[in-house]
């Protein structure tokens, strides 16, 4: 299988293990990504708070680059934010009036019909849950871990289209295919405080404090995260959180893409699980993973 | 309960108007009936609750619906608007009022939210986010100079942020502006 890929800044940067285990699951998995030429940034949440039209032209330029990448009609874009973007511009292109103005801003003709999916969806829908299970031949057997969605993989509906919003379970059946057991717990589609990390800190600091603790109460092992500002945000700041709290986590936050490679076999240093904040080198000699 | 009166404030009748043309969203729907304030991850930080926001939209109270710190807590988690039984997009009125306040200058303390979306704005020209002098610039302009050093000494060791920028079609982008720009006049 082939689809346009569009990483986002991101995944070039603060995750780049989401990058580099997402590259690694999908050439096991026999998916060919195609990287979108000369993508740009989606401009994220500070474009949609201060320049409505830049905020969906930005998006519907990478729709448009799509299918100048061999020609594809489906994108994946793994960051939440990168996903959500694509989303909300494949939305409004949907309206007439919308879609005059986009495409003159853009300059090029912006279609509303390309596949967008993120990384979840891509494994699940499009690979499929069985052809997942053939690759893994070593288990998380007994790994107990709390799968955390966000925000913008699942919200708001509308736009995106998830099933059961409140409760997903995606991540879950696919924590459950590669061995692993996943735990029932409240704060799943809670708000990390996402890009407040570099204007209001103390806003991150009690969500995300709020999200691990929530985790580490129902007995989680590790939180395994599908967006690059979630991760981020619980696995950088812990130490501050800790100081701020005084409380004492050291909570392993892993992509569920870095998971899914261990369970194929992949090396973890070559799923950048070395490039952890919290280090997680003491979980991985506990199970063996190292 | 809160009881305003009109001291509070000079009115602006034509705003609920103002956000549906800007927005499409018409919050004369919004039946306070709540269940956006109950749900909200950030209601303990904000001066008012999103169900008095739209209130405040309703009543033309421009006043407290801008110069509250409401409209720059809320994080667009998207959990009110999931949840509201009248299907009003309120991150998306949240988004119009922010707007309007950055248009026309209004002063009033949005937290460094202005500020961030100035430099990023700016810094999206080169193509795509330089995050390393993005937060560079925010701790210098807004007077936080040491603001996450540590944090940054361990990323930039672990090599998880890229000390130089990546450009890419820098022109384009800058028409890109320049053409949304002249389509708002």
């Amino acid at each position: 299988m082939k689809i346009a890929y569009f990483p986002g800044c991101s995944l070039h940067s603060t995750g780049a293990e989401f990058d580099v285990s997402t590259r690694k699951v999908c050439e096991a998995m026999d998916v060919q990504l195609c990287e979108v030429k000369d993508w740009t940034c989606c401009g994220s949440s500070p474009a949609h708070q201060c320049d409505e039209l830049m905020s969906v032209a930005l998006p519907a330029r990478i729709l448009a680059l799509t299918t100048e990448t061999e020609g594809l009609r489906e994108v994946c874009a793994p960051c939440a934010s990168c996903y959500s973007r694509l989303k909300f511009a494949q939305d409004r292109l949907g309206d007439p009036k919308w879609r005059a103005d986009i495409e003159a801003v853009v300059g090029r003709s912006c279609p509303d019909d390309i596949g967008v999916y993120n990384m979840l969806d891509l494994v699940s829908d499009k690979v499929g849950l069985e052809a997942v299970a053939a690759h893994v031949v070593k288990p998380l057997a007994g790994l107990k871990v709390a799968c955390y969605y966000g925000c913008l993989l699942t919200r708001p509906p509308k736009i995106v289209g998830g099933a059961n919003h409140e409760n997903p379970s995606v991540m879950e059946s696919i924590m459950e295919t590669i061995g692993a057991e996943s735990l029932d717990w409240n704060l799943k589609t809670f708000c990390c405080g996402a890009g407040f990390a570099l204007t209001k800190t103390e806003v991150v600091l009690e969500l995300t404090r709020k999200v691990l603790a929530d985790a580490v109460a129902v007995g989680a092992e590790a939180i395994v995260v599908a967006c690059p500002l979630c991760h981020a945000n619980l696995d950088g700041r812990q130490e501050q959180i800790n100081t701020a709290f005084g409380a004492d986590f050291h909570v392993p936050i892993f992509y569920f893409t870095q998971l899914m490679g261990m369970a194929f076999g992949i090396a973890p240093g070559q799923l950048a699980i070395g490039k952890h904040l919290t280090d997680v080198s003491a979980f991985l000699k506990e199970r063996a993973l190292l | 309960m809160k009881i305003i009166t009109d001291k509070n404030g000079a009115r602006d009748p034509g705003l609920a108007e103002e956000i549906r043309a800007r927005c499409g969203e018409n919050v004369y729907l919004c039946y306070q009936c709540r269940k956006c304030a109950a749900g909200c991850p950030n209601r303990l930080f904000m001066d008012s609750t999103p169900t008095e926001l739209m209130r405040y939209v309703q009543l033309g109270m421009a006043e407290e619906a801008m110069k509250g710190n409401t409209i720059w807590y809320c994080l667009s988690c998207h959990t009110c608007s999931a949840r509201c039984p009248q299907d009003i997009d309120i991150p998306h009125v949240v988004d119009a009022l922010r707007i309007i306040v950055q248009e026309k200058k209004i002063k009033t303390d949005t937290g460094d939210a202005a500020l961030l979306n100035r430099l990023w704005m700016a810094m999206l020209r080169l193509g795509r986010m330089y995050e390393m002098g993005l937060a560079g610039l925010m701790n210098i302009l807004s007077g936080h100079p040491f603001k996450d050093a540590r944090l940054a000494a361990k990323m930039i060791r672990k090599g998880k942020i890229k000390l130089l920028p990546t450009i890419r079609k820098p022109l384009e982008i800058h028409r890109m502006f320049k053409r949304a720009r002249s389509l708002k006049k």
